[in-house]
């Protein structure tokens, strides 16, 4: 109103015509977004490729193995005739920590990694999770056995990925099921049998590896750069360190996990 | 004229030049004039040219893509397949459609050989028969004409007929013949169109598989689609494009004279049905104006909202606000102005749309805003000042039964006395037929009398219920005596927010003195005694894991500030330890509704042992004994709040005291406050208490039936902007200068915040702004303690609590089954039940968002409601609200889920709140009430023992998982009781849920995958017992048949029979 | 609040208000504009009184008149075109007016919540303002009714021959003189007034004074026989008032009407109207113009003296 009034005032002293403009507000066009295309993946040159290996160590006094009783499914306890321990501490006499997820967390920058063929393999044998760690690909396949006289059920509970929870009864043909997105890592159980626990961690790229009853592992095929390394304990949490990768370089890195206080 | 040679001004000066520069603006105000017409008064034209051109574009990129989809599609097996089926069907048709097609044409010649002739021949014998009906039967003329007829029907025409042979032949035909044939012939023509049809049936229905196989396949519009589309958006016209709504009675509001008249759609195109489907969404981004501040092209953001509202019946300026007709500017349009009173809603206050008519739902969908402002204006205790209809007016309703009941005493009274005095009359009346008038009116009298006594019963029930139904948003004062240190009532007063930041208390503004008077008048006020009984100290740590495990977080929070975890629907507890007594703290946490005397509303004092003692009575009272000893009527038993039994023991509740106490800071100490007990303070207290209101959100003894002291809010929003005081900042607001906190204006000018948003949002920031420059303060009202986020909402709460302005039949009350539900979300939000249970699929409750409830932990988690009412019988359910413990003796457990942690409490509902509660359940799976229990087929004795052989099967470990009642298995058993099923749960829901639990509830403990389908029978996925070679039922239906009528016997068998399961089963 | 610049630029901004800011401008012109005529004539008059001869043949209202100018100019084209040009130049400004300033709609009537300040239109707040000095009988229906019979009175009661044709403020100063006063101070400035002066409540706010509509402003106005002591003339009853007042009223009329009188034959040239006028162009001219003082009276003794009636009846009040 008041542009306007102006506008009028100085007409009436015979001039604005000129000084008026039209408003008709201008567009800016621009072109839709075509889906956004990823920058293309730098190569992986296998000729320059390096690797890390190194162990797990466990700083203090292992923690007391609890014993499993499993009495409710007498076929299974009769599966352990020494009887079975909870493998989420599981520390050998030099203090190596098994089931430890080492794996690359930066580092690789927007690279795309074709998932593998054959799929993880997460067995039940005597009513307990073989291996109790699962590392896999996103969209890599696990496949899950029951090597048991019983009925169990798979029950993931992840935060980022589906969740499911199937039965599979003795004898019944095994279940394939796939994660879409990363984690770790996804908490796995048997409703039926409430000792019965795993965990399945998914990665986008095929630098992971779970440290063994000695505590060592060995992430191959890396190419050369500077990486952080992170190691994932179901009790522990996690520990992260930098590794630089020169051409062909074989780098040792130890992670050492203490008892929360 | 002749050119005289003069020196006269006048006639020398040249006006030429002024003429024409004149002349040349006049052109130019022309021009103007023109661009005006066309752009500045209709700035909508400029708008529909750049959508057009936009959209045109957008439709341009699409249609490549479409059609390669729909190419992909056609590729694919299934299409191929029917495309191939389809033209074999053709080909096999196409030899029978061939002959068909010869016959008919054949026959349209022969029809079109005779044509003429028959049409003549009707015609002049129709015209003939016309002229008979003229003349009067029996007339000469009537016969005359009468033989015109027959000579025309007689009169024989020359038809040139084509012959089977191809050749032509002659023949004689008369009327009749005529006639006949070409009925025959139409006959033979539909009898082949008949055939047609039959024989290309398979061809067309498989096209039209074809057809419906696309769509279905193809996501988006079809290319098709697109380029008619795109064919309209090229030649769309340049017009206002309008929606008119006529609804039958418009007042003064949006509607405005004439019904609503809405052409937003002029420039906001993509709204338009015609033009953007609204099976299609266009964005900013699709338009390629994503930058562009002035492109209102998109469609709906919210497309469900558009389906449940017609754009055709409920326009867009009511939801909206903003002035529908005007077209001249956006100013105009969106009654940004200060003329139009129904300006746009700002975009943080769009919701506000949704109240008008949505005032009567506690929740609505797609309006979290609203909601929330909606609970806090509960929570927050606005409702203790300011009554809103259709909030909580159990008060009120309390009041008004009250006086009723008063009222009826009265007439009974009189009535008692009239009786005798009729009578009276009556035996000396001067004749019978007097003496029988007043007999009879004395008997209707003593009848009146008793009916007068029902329905005081009645209203003495409806008290109850009521009053247990009405909740005070603080807590009891008359007991502080019992609960609080005496130091910090004054503190807590003059500090509330420093004390507890997360508080639903408001701050008011009290000088030191008021702050003594206050506290001292309460303190006295409260209740003398008798003092509780001392309580022995409990384990504080165990009393720390209950406290986070029975649930209380999903009211209550734990730790301060950031740290805090929990619900915010109740008190954060962290400096609990600071005020409140231990021995209170047992009682409350053992029973929050235990009273320490009960309250008489028609004495209007707490009675006291003695008043029981008078009558003989023992002084117990609760809602089994509600009645008063003195008048029989309904006392006030529980303390009035929400907070609900979670039916601990002592020694639990002990432990959790115990634990509470703890929770205090180190350091904290208040100073001696002797004024407490200055009885002189008294007077100013209770005047200070009446002119606060703290009775609003309080019980304070003497002010049990003080009304609301605010304003009432329901049409807040429609209430004229000059009758709202805006004070000294009257001008300040019109001029849009920004105030501080204070209300000091400061030098930043915005647009003018004179309207009603304006207000409210710096009543909400300091409700005594407005007080600014004030001699001295008027404004009441205490510092609500509210974040921004619920500013906004409680603005746009308040903005669209208006006198609807939509005609009355828009307004939200339907009568069906969404009825329950808007009753039910009323008493679900009052209790809180989200804080447990997830109740709307996508709607978490409190717990789940908990740390301790992630990921294998969500096993512990209380059962989800999304599908409450299709798994539970009502009667059920109606029991277990009553009693969730399900049963009499042993109450301090969960009465289904017995192996869960968190407790389902008790709320003792009122009989009103547990039906609601039970409809709204059912009408939310829309079940239909009342549930007619259906009649399961028993069980053949063969189906017992193969039911009985799987349920005990290595393979179906039902029994691992469910309690069976065995203490020991119980315990590390993680799903109900099978002998629940039968009472609890509805048969068909259970089918549903063994064979896909998932399905109804994702992430539960019950596996999937137990059965599979097998034809059009469920079957056991395990590996069978023997036995069940043969039988050919469905598995599933014989579980649950056999679920429902399991005796605990039967069950007791089983655990026999079952592997593991026996005595001393489970981990432990 | 003093010194709001922006007050007084919202006033002057309304759509409204354009025409009387205008009419600040160019009523005081074009009075200047016509009395320079006026004058540039009388003095030609005294000229050609002095010289018959030449006011034969010069005919031109036009002073100081130089040799080489013609004694009378044509209609066509001379006026014609400059009449041309201006109607060009006012439709353009006509045009441009009605473009950029659209009709000022307001909010639909709510009759439970009228404006503040609730104003006529321009033109007739002149009106509105004399409500404040008299009742809404007298300055409604009884002051227009008598300013439009007094207009159509002017040609009766006018005996003055001079001045037809021409500017001229000698012969016809009286003419002038009145309508000056009655057009310009009393509707001219009672416009203004109402426009610029009038905030809410109708209060008295200065130019860049704050509209505030939360003002509130202390003023009692009181009725002459509660400020006089007239009971030593009639008993103070409800008659004795009314009788005083109309007493008041009374004297004002005679000494207004003396007054006017003597306006009237200030001047030889006056006493030679006055000679010609009959007794009833007389007594009209005089009533006229003693009401039409009647008004300023009454501005100032209510604005001055806070006297809100003179004459108070249960019928009427003045």
């Amino acid at each position: 109103m008041k542009v306007r009034f102006f506008a009028s005032a100085a007409c009436l002293a015979g001039m604005a015509l000129f000084l008026v403009s039209c408003g008709k507000k201008e567009e800016t066009a621009e072109n839709a977004p075509a889906s956004a295309a990823q920058p293309a993946a730098t190569p992986i040159d296998m000729a320059t490729v390096g690797s890390v290996t190194g162990g797990v160590k466990f700083d203090g006094v292992a923690p007391k193995p609890k014993k499993i009783n499993m009495a409710s499914e007498p076929a299974c306890a009769a599966a352990h005739p020494g009887g079975v321990v909870d493998p989420e501490v599981v520390v050998d006499a030099k203090n190596n920590l098994a089931n430890v997820i080492v794996y690359v967390k930066e580092g690789l920058g927007d690279r795309a990694f074709d998932t593998p063929k054959q799929a993880a393999e997460l067995d039940q044998q005597g009513c307990m999770y073989v291996p109790h760690i699962v590392a896999v690909m996103t969209g890599q396949s696990i496949t899950v056995k029951n090597a048991d006289q019983t009925t169990h059920n798979i029950h993931p509970s992840p935060k980022n990925n589906r969740e499911w929870n199937k039965s599979q009864a003795a004898g019944a043909p095994d279940i394939t099921d796939v994660f879409a997105r990363e984690e770790v890592a996804i908490p796995v159980k048997c409703n039926v049998h409430p000792w019965m626990k795993s965990y399945i961690a998914v990665f986008k790229h095929p630098y992971f590896a779970v440290s063994g009853a000695d505590g060592s592992f060995t992430i191959k095929d890396l190419p050369p750069g500077t990486y952080t390394l992170e190691a994932w304990h179901e009790k522990y949490g996690t520990s992260d360190q930098t590794v630089t990768i020169g051409a062909k370089e074989a780098k040792t890195v130890t992670f050492t996990f203490k008892p929360a206080a | 004229m002749p050119e005289v040679q003069t020196d006269d001004p006048i006639q020398r000066k040249s006006l030429s030049t002024a003429i024409l520069v004149s002349s040349f603006l006049l052109v130019l105000s022309l021009v103007w004039a023109m661009e005006d017409e066309f752009f500045g008064l209709r700035p909508w034209r400029g708008y529909q040219l750049r959508f057009t051109a936009a959209y045109s574009k957008y439709l341009k990129q699409q249609i490549p893509k479409q059609e390669n989809a729909l190419k992909a599609i056609e590729s694919s097996p299934r299409y191929q397949e029917l495309l191939a089926a389809r033209d074999a069907a053709q080909k096999a048709a196409a030899s029978r459609l061939a002959e068909i097609d010869a016959e008919t044409r054949a026959v349209n010649q022969q029809q079109a050989d005779i044509s003429d002739a028959f049409t003549t021949a009707r015609g002049k014998v129709q015209a003939l028969t016309y002229q008979v009906e003229l003349a009067r039967k029996g007339s000469s003329s009537r016969a005359s004409r009468e033989k015109d007829v027959e000579e025309a029907r007689a009169e024989k025409y020359t038809v040139e007929a084509h012959l089977p042979g191809g050749k032509i032949g002659k023949e004689e035909l008369d009327f009749a013949a005529l006639s006949d044939k070409f009925v025959s012939l139409k006959a033979k023509k539909a009898e082949l169109t008949l055939q047609r049809v039959a024989v290309s049936k398979e061809a067309s229905d498989l096209s039209a598989q074809l057809e419906e196989y696309k769509k279905e396949q193809l996501a988006g519009l079809g290319p098709e689609q697109l380029r008619s589309l795109l064919r309209a958006s090229a030649d769309l016209p340049i017009e206002i494009r309008q929606i008119n709504v006529n609804p039958s009675n418009v007042g003064l509001n949006n509607f405005g004279s004439g019904g609503l008249v809405d052409r937003c759609q002029s420039c906001h195109l993509g709204m338009d049905k015609a033009v953007v489907p609204v099976t299609m969404t266009v964005t900013k981004a699709d338009l390629g104006v994503s930058k562009s501040h002035d492109a209102p092209f998109t469609s709906h953001p919210q497309p469900e909202l558009l389906k449940a509202h017609d754009l055709e019946r409920f326009g867009c300026s009511p939801c909206h606000g903003g002035n529908g007709r005007a077209v001249s500017s956006v100013e105009k349009a969106h009654g940004r102005y200060e003329h139009w009173l129904w300006p746009l809603y700002h975009s943080e206050n769009f919701e506000a749309g949704c109240q008008q008519c949505h005032s009567s739902d506690a929740w609505t969908q797609y309006a979290p805003v609203l909601n929330r402002g909606k609970a806090l204006y509960r929570s927050r205790g606005c409702i203790g000042c300011h009554k809103f209809e259709g909030f909580d007016d159990q008060p009120e309703q309390l009041q008004a039964s009250r006086q009723m009941i008063k009222q009826l005493e009265q007439q009974k009274k009189e009535n008692e006395l009239e009786v005798p005095r009729l009578n009276k009359q009556a035996d000396n009346a001067a004749d019978n037929d007097t003496a029988h008038a007043l007999y009879a009116k004395a008997t209707n009298l003593t009848v009146t009398i008793s009916k007068i006594d029902a329905r005081v019963e009645q209203l003495d029930r409806r008290a109850e219920s009521l009053s247990r139904e009405a909740k005070k948003v603080g807590p009891d004062l008359k007991e502080i005596r019992m609960k609080l240190h005496k130091e910090w009532v004054p503190y807590w007063l003059g500090h509330t927010h420093e004390f507890r930041p997360a508080t639903k208390m408001p701050q008011f503004r009290l000088k030191q003195d008021e702050v003594e008077a206050i506290a001292a008048f309460v303190w006295q006020s409260a209740l003398p005694g008798p003092a509780l009984p001392a309580q022995p100290a409990g384990n504080a740590a165990h009393g720390k894991e209950l406290l986070q495990t029975r649930g209380c977080l999903a009211c209550h929070s734990l730790g301060e500030g950031a740290n805090s975890v929990g619900g915010d629907f109740a008190a954060n507890l962290s400096r609990v330890g600071e005020k409140d007594r231990y021995e209170y703290l047992v009682r409350w946490v053992h029973n929050p509704r235990e009273r320490t005397r009960p309250y008489c509303p028609f004495e209007k004092r707490d009675l006291g042992p003695e008043d029981y003692a008078r009558h003989g009575l023992p002084f117990v009272f609760d809602l089994d004994h509600s009645r008063c000893p003195n008048d029989g009527h309904e006392l006030e038993v529980q303390q009035p709040t929400v907070m609900p039994n979670l039916r601990l023991s002592i020694e639990d509740a002990r432990d959790v005291a115990s634990f509470i106490v703890t929770l205090k800071r180190s350091n904290a100490s208040y100073a001696p406050a002797p004024f407490m007990d200055d009885g002189n303070l008294l007077e100013k207290g209770k005047a200070l208490v009446r002119n606060y209101g703290c009775a609003g959100c309080h019980e304070i003894a003497g002010f049990e039936d003080e009304g609301r002291i605010g304003a009432e809010l329901t049409t807040e929003g429609s209430k004229p902007i000059d009758r709202f005081d805006f004070g000294r900042l009257t001008e300040v607001a019109k001029r849009g200068i920004i105030v501080q906190a204070d209300g000091s204006p400061t030098k930043k000018e915005e647009e003018s915040w004179y309207d009603q948003r304006g207000f409210f949002l710096h009543k909400l920031v300091n409700p005594a702004v407005f007080d600014y420059n004030r001699s001295e303060a008027t404004l009441k009202m205490p510092k609500p303690n509210v974040t921004a986020d619920d500013i906004t909402a409680l603005t746009t709460f308040l903005l669209g609590s208006v006198d609807p302005q939509f005609p009355p039949e828009y307004k939200y009350l339907p009568a069906d089954q969404r009825r329950d539900i808007q009753e039910g979300w009323w008493i679900v939000t009052k209790y809180n039940c989200m804080g447990c249970h997830q109740i709307q699929v996508g709607q978490p409750s409190i717990l789940q968002t908990l740390p301790m409830y992630q990921a294998e932990n969500k096993a512990n988690l209380p059962p989800a409601l999304t599908t409450e009412g299709a798994r539970v019988d009502p009667k059920w359910l109606e029991g277990f609200l009553k009693n969730p413990a399900q049963s009499a003796t042993d109450t301090n457990r969960n009465g289904v889920r017995s192996y869960l942690q968190v407790r389902m409490p008790t709320f003792s509902f009122s009989e009103g709140e547990i039906q609601k509660l039970v409809r709204f359940f059912a009408a939310l799976s829309s079940q239909q009430s009342p549930y007619m229990t259906p009649k399961l087929e028993p069980l053949t004795a063969a189906e017992r023992d193969l039911a009985r052989g799987l349920f005990t099967s290595k393979a179906a470990p039902c029994l691992k998982c469910h309690a069976t009642g065995n203490p020991a298995h119980d315990k590390i058993a993680s799903a109900p009781n099978f002998l629940l099923a039968r009472e609890r749960l509805k048969a068909a829901w259970t089918e549903r849920w063994i064979t896909d639990p998932a399905k109804i509830i994702p992430g539960t403990s019950m596996p999937s995958g137990l059965f599979r389908r097998e034809g059009d029978r469920w079957v056991f996925s395990g590996p069978l017992p023997a036995s069940f070679h043969g039988y050919t039922k469905d598995h599933a239906d014989l579980l649950v048949r056999y679920m429902f009528q399991l005796t605990p016997e039967e069950q007791r068998a089983l655990l026999g029979r079952s592997p593991g399961s026996n005595g001393a089963g489970g981990a432990n | 609040m003093w010194g709001d610049w922006r007050q007084l630029w919202e006033i002057v901004s309304v759509p409204d208000n354009v025409p009387i800011v205008a009419l600040l401008f160019l009523v005081p012109f074009y009075v200047w504009y016509a009395f320079r005529q006026a004058l540039a004539t009388d003095k030609l008059i005294v000229q050609l009184t002095s010289d018959p001869q030449l006011a034969k043949t010069h005919h031109r209202k036009v002073f100081p008149w130089k040799l080489g100018w013609d004694r009378e100019v044509h209609v066509w084209p001379y006026l014609l075109r400059i009449e041309f040009l201006a109607a060009i130049v006012i439709t353009v400004i006509l045009m441009v007016w009605s473009i950029t300033l659209n009709a000022p709609l307001e909010e639909p009537a709510n009759p439970n919540l009228t404006m503040n300040p609730a104003k006529a239109p321009w033109y007739f707040l002149g009106l509105q303002e004399m409500l404040v000095y008299f009742d809404p009988w007298i300055a409604g229906v009884v002051m227009p009714t008598l300013i439009i019979v007094g207009l159509m009175a002017i040609p009766y009661i006018d005996v003055n021959p001079l001045g037809n044709g021409y500017y001229t403020y000698r012969q016809r100063k009286f003419a002038i003189g009145t309508f000056l006063f009655g057009f310009l101070t009393l509707w001219v400035g009672m416009i203004v007034i109402g426009t610029f002066i009038r905030g809410p409540g109708w209060m008295w706010f200065w130019p860049t004074q704050t509209w505030d509509h939360t003002r509130v402003d202390f003023a009692v106005n009181r009725n002459l026989n509660q400020v006089l002591p007239f009971s030593w003339v009639v008993p103070d009853t409800a008659w004795g008032r009314g009788i005083f007042g109309g007493l008041a009223t009374g004297a004002y009329m005679v000494v207004a009407g003396y007054l006017m009188h003597r306006m009237c034959v200030m001047t030889d040239f006056a006493k030679k109207l006055y000679n010609r006028m009959t007794l009833m162009q007389i007594l009209t001219l005089n009533m006229l113009l003693v009401l039409m003082l009647s008004l300023p009276v009454k501005i100032v003794l209510r604005l001055v003296f806070r006297i809100k009636y003179v004459w108070v009846t249960p019928w009427f009040s003045v």
